[in-house]
């Protein structure tokens, strides 16, 4: 793990102290004969918010996917909170089952349930995976749905919701199982601009109320303000890492100073 | 012209009863057959060899065999197995393997027009892999499958007039019967095409509109 | 015993090919009038086009095979069981094409009408060289599987008294009571001789999609 010390508080030392909530070791992810990942490692504490940004095709997607194993790597480690899963080995329903609850996943087309109400969508996991009572459930998913400010939406169907809205739904949704790690896949890369401000609002609270967070992003401005650490991806590997403002103004490698003049000077 | 109206109100009653018999037969065979082709549809994708193959087998044997060939096999050949069953239970029984293997093909492609990120989502929050199927795939994909289920039901209505050759006394049982008694096989085939076209023909038109429909509501 | 029940069965199989093929090329030809008229200018004319061909997919083929061989057969014309069934069979798969026509025509882009329009192509060269062979790549695989259908579907001519497979099954099957052999070899036979069409229609599909591109 990388970072520059001279932003190191002691609160972060005492912190760093501790084991890392997110442990990837040498992650390789091949498709075919196409090598997505070459050999990722990469640890996040909890409490922390990691933007990783990069060009199309850098395999940021595919990290993400490989963290909760909708990908399952071609080699390496992934060890959430203590519990490791190796690749090559078929994970136990278990071991799965824990991780699935202990990381919620937001993706870039939302993939809400149209054919349920927007409670439904919260309450269904909770029921499902975590055996809550019905009225346990709902709940907790009016709970959700006013922290993400759609309390009123609770009753209709997503289709009649904008896409900012359905978003905040799909936060609260992944939000449901009480997850210790929360991923977002390019969370408003499908939406207006405007629309994507109230997404990043709510991803906002939710950093400064402490949800370790690694977000996939194009929105630098959101990267470098809220986020902790910044990950440069290029080609299926880490080409620059380290505190926001530091990577974001001044890069050290080539790869990097490439990417953010590209994004910055158009 | 009123001479074969006068024909036709004579006869009416026994045709209607030979089509009570094809509706009846049809509706057994759907009953079966529907949830047949949505075990074979899963069974096809399973990841075990054994339900994979059967299934497979199946559907390859219930679309590619004519259905009258599997009528026959049934109510002629099963007897020879030491299994004779009636002409009513042999029809649905080859009925109801036709209609799974035909069904089994509509309902995955249903399934498969589930958009990939459904998938994910409910991998994503935990559900298990049948839970998913439950509250998520199967409520999305049989919707899509639901005008093409109806148009083959149609065509299964007719398919029961193959019955005939296995002594079903269904409506072109009964419309030869007429004939070969009154020697009058154009009118009475002629009055048994009409009851056929009167409930066909609106239930098409009416599968279509439902297509329009539900194309609408699309996402 | 089981390869008497196999030659014997097997007579059948140049009767079931030979009523197929013709009904085949019935129906694919007089498919195309029928298919033109649901774009005539006078309305009587599309709503004909669309009453026959839904009359013609509504009422099972057993009743249009009665229907010409004992109705028309027992009284005006001497008609053989085979051209009543190959006529029968023809006029159905005549409407079964009409709509795959139909359907190959709503997916050609109408960008092609319009170039061929621009282009001051006669309606006859239009069609036969910038319509017709697209339509002809889009229609064939739904030709293909309706062929395979029709396969099928001829084993109800038997109930005609078309010496065909099905015809033989049940013959052979009076006689030798080996019901069991008998329809389950005769069910193989259909499968096995609609596997090479099948072959047939992804190798033509194939060289027409190199020729012609969507």
């Amino acid at each position: 793990m990388s970072g520059s010390p001279a932003h190191e508080s002691p609160g972060m030392l005492q912190e760093a102290a501790t084991e890392p909530l997110l442990r990837l070791e040498a992650i390789h992810k091949r498709f075919g004969a196409f090598e997505a990942l070459s050999g990722i490692d990469l640890q996040v504490r909890t409490r922390e918010v990691v933007a990783i940004i990069g060009p199309s095709g850098s395999g940021k997607s595919t990290l993400l996917r490989c963290i909760n194993q909708l990908e399952p790597p071609t080699s390496g480690r992934v060890v959430l909170a203590g519990v490791a899963l190796e690749a090559g080995q078929e994970p136990s329903r278990d071991a799965l089952m824990r991780l699935r609850r202990s990381v919620g996943m937001v993706f870039q087309s939302f993939n809400l349930f149209p054919h349920l109400t927007v409670l439904r969508n919260v309450s269904l996991a909770q029921e499902r995976v975590m055996g809550r009572r019905r009225k346990d459930a709902d709940e907790i998913s009016m709970q959700l749905l006013s922290r993400v400010g759609l309390a009123d939406k609770a009753s209709q169907y997503p289709g009649r919701c904008s896409g900012g809205q359905q978003q905040r739904i799909a936060i609260a949704r992944a939000l449901a199982l009480d997850p210790q790690l929360m991923l977002f896949d390019e969370p408003t890369s499908s939406l207006d601009p405007e629309l994507g401000l109230e997404v990043l609002a709510v991803m906002r609270e939710l950093a400064e109320n402490g949800m370790t967070m690694i977000v996939v992003t194009h929105e630098m401005h959101f990267a470098e303000s809220v986020s902790d650490r910044v990950i440069i991806m290029a080609d299926g590997r880490i080409v620059e890492e380290g505190e926001s403002a530091q990577v974001m103004r001044n890069p050290t490698t080539e790869r990097a100073k490439r990417f953010l003049h590209a994004v910055n000077d158009r | 012209m009123s001479e074969l109206l006068d024909f036709w109100w004579e006869w009416l009653p026994s045709l209607l009863n030979g089509l009570a018999v094809s509706v009846a037969v049809t509706a057994v065979s759907l009953a079966l057959g529907i949830p047949l082709g949505l075990i074979l549809a899963l069974a096809v994708q399973s990841k075990k060899t054994a339900p994979r193959t059967i299934a497979l087998v199946a559907v390859e044997i219930g679309r590619g065999a004519p259905a009258l060939i599997l009528l026959q096999f049934t109510y002629f050949g099963l007897p020879n197995a030491g299994l004779a069953l009636s002409s009513f239970a042999s029809a649905s029984l080859a009925l109801a393997w036709c209609t799974g293997a035909y069904t089994s093909e509509i309902i995955r492609a249903g399934l498969e027009a589930v958009p990939h990120g459904q998938k994910e989502a409910a991998s994503a929050i935990g559900l298990s892999g049948w839970d998913a199927l439950r509250y998520v795939i199967l409520p999305q994909g049989l919707r899509v499958s639901i005008p093409p289920l109806f148009g083959f039901s149609i065509l299964m209505l007719q398919a029961s007039s193959l019955c005939f050759a296995i002594a079903l006394p269904e409506l072109v049982s009964q419309a030869y019967i007429i004939g070969s008694n009154t020697f009058r096989y154009m009118s009475i085939l002629l009055l048994a095409g009409l009851l056929y076209a009167v409930i066909c023909i609106p239930a098409t038109m009416a599968v279509s509109a439902l297509e329009r429909r539900l194309g609408q509501h699309a996402h | 015993m089981t390869l008497d029940i196999l030659q014997a069965i097997a007579a059948g199989i140049p009767w079931t090919l030979a009523l197929t093929a013709v009904a085949l090329v019935i129906g694919a030809a007089l498919g195309q009038p029928l298919c033109a008229m649901r774009f005539s200018r006078w309305s009587a004319v599309r709503f004909l086009a669309s009453a026959l061909i839904l009359t013609f997919r509504s009422i099972p083929p057993i009743v249009w095979l009665f229907f010409i061989f004992f109705g028309f057969g027992s009284g005006y014309l001497q008609i053989s069981p085979f051209q009543a069934a190959a006529a029968g069979l023809g006029l159905i798969t005549a409407a079964n094409m009409a709509e795959i026509y139909r359907g190959a025509l709503a997916a050609i882009h109408p960008g092609q009408w319009e170039a061929a329009f621009a282009l001051n192509l006669l309606p006859r060269h239009r069609f036969l060289d910038v319509i017709g062979p697209q339509l002809l790549r889009v229609a064939l695989p739904s030709g293909a599987t309706y062929a395979i259908g029709l396969l099928k579907d001829s084993a109800i001519s038997s109930t005609i008294g078309v010496s065909e497979i099905a015809f033989q099954a049940y013959h052979t099957s009076q006689r030798t009571f080996h019901s069991l052999d008998v329809y389950a070899i005769a069910g193989l036979l259909y499968i096995l001789i609609s596997l090479p069409m099948a072959s047939l229609a992804r190798w033509i599909d194939i060289k027409l999609r190199a020729r012609v591109a969507r």
